[in-house]
């Protein structure tokens, strides 16, 4: 895998195309993960206020993207 | 403002809710409804955008590659991100799907807003009717509204597929003239 990306990186790294579309997709990923991890942590008993610390967030934007039905805590339902 | 819409333009709407439920999206924006005036066989709207060699399928495919919010693995490999490995990583902790998109999921139930657009889009149906003297919006108003507009990804849509927008809307409007 690590040949592959080298391979591709090397190959792709000056199309604006594929440099792009990588952005986008790690955009994506993050926004993921991180809708899990917060709602991981929210089950854990962890405040907005502890979350938003790691995050490196205020309290007020984590609180304010990730509550209100947001998050697995509220999928579970 | 739906009271004016014909049957068939609500179900155009209630359509445009569905494809973009169904594509995952969490708003409606003017290439749902593009796709649903195309799902609709039979209609003035679907018979011109067939004339000018529009199907579904292939506005669906350009659609997906426009708005698809999807982990492209290949462009993550391109920077050395293997998205089989965190999809792994994350599986093992969080249990199979983890990583899928939740938004689908909550985008099932009740009804998904309009992008600015797409509400644009609907008031110039209104418009193109009142022009076009016509007491109802009819789904050809609706594709008149969506051809006005011109900046939503329907029109982008449309235009990467050459399809002539000044033709298709005099065509739309003398199939609409009684």
């Amino acid at each position: 895998m690590a040949d592959t990306a080298q391979v591709a990186s090397a190959a792709s790294s000056k199309d604006p195309a594929v440099g792009l579309a990588a952005v986008r997709s790690l955009r994506v990923l993050v926004e993921r993960l991180e809708e899990l991890q917060v709602g991981n942590a929210r089950e854990q008993g962890w405040t907005w206020e502890q979350i938003a610390e790691r995050l490196g967030v205020s309290r007020q934007a984590v609180h304010k993207k990730h509550s209100r039905g947001r998050g697995p805590l509220r999928r579970r339902d | 403002m739906f009271e004016r819409f014909t049957p068939e333009a609500r179900q155009v709407v209630e359509g445009a809710q569905q494809q973009a439920r169904e594509l995952g999206h969490d708003r409606i924006g003017t290439e749902h409804l593009l796709l649903a005036l195309l799902t609709r066989q039979g209609t003035t709207s679907s018979t011109v955008l067939g004339r000018h060699g529009l199907t579904r399928s292939a506005v669906a495919t350009d659609v997906a590659r426009f708005a698809g919010s999807e982990l492209d693995a290949s462009a993550l490999t391109s920077i050395g991100v293997d998205l089989d490995a965190v999809r792994t990583s994350v599986e093992a902790a969080f249990g199979p799907g983890a990583l899928d998109d939740q938004g689908d999921r909550r985008s099932r139930t009740g009804h998904l807003p309009f992008t600015p657009r797409a509400k644009k889009v609907l008031e110039l149906s209104l418009r193109e009717a009142i022009a076009l003297k016509s007491r109802s919006i009819t789904d050809g108003h609706l594709l008149l509204g969506l051809i006005r507009e011109g900046e939503g990804l329907a029109a982008t849509v449309l235009h990467d597929r050459g399809v002539d927008l000044a033709a298709l809307r005099d065509e739309v409007r003398l199939a609409l003239t009684p």
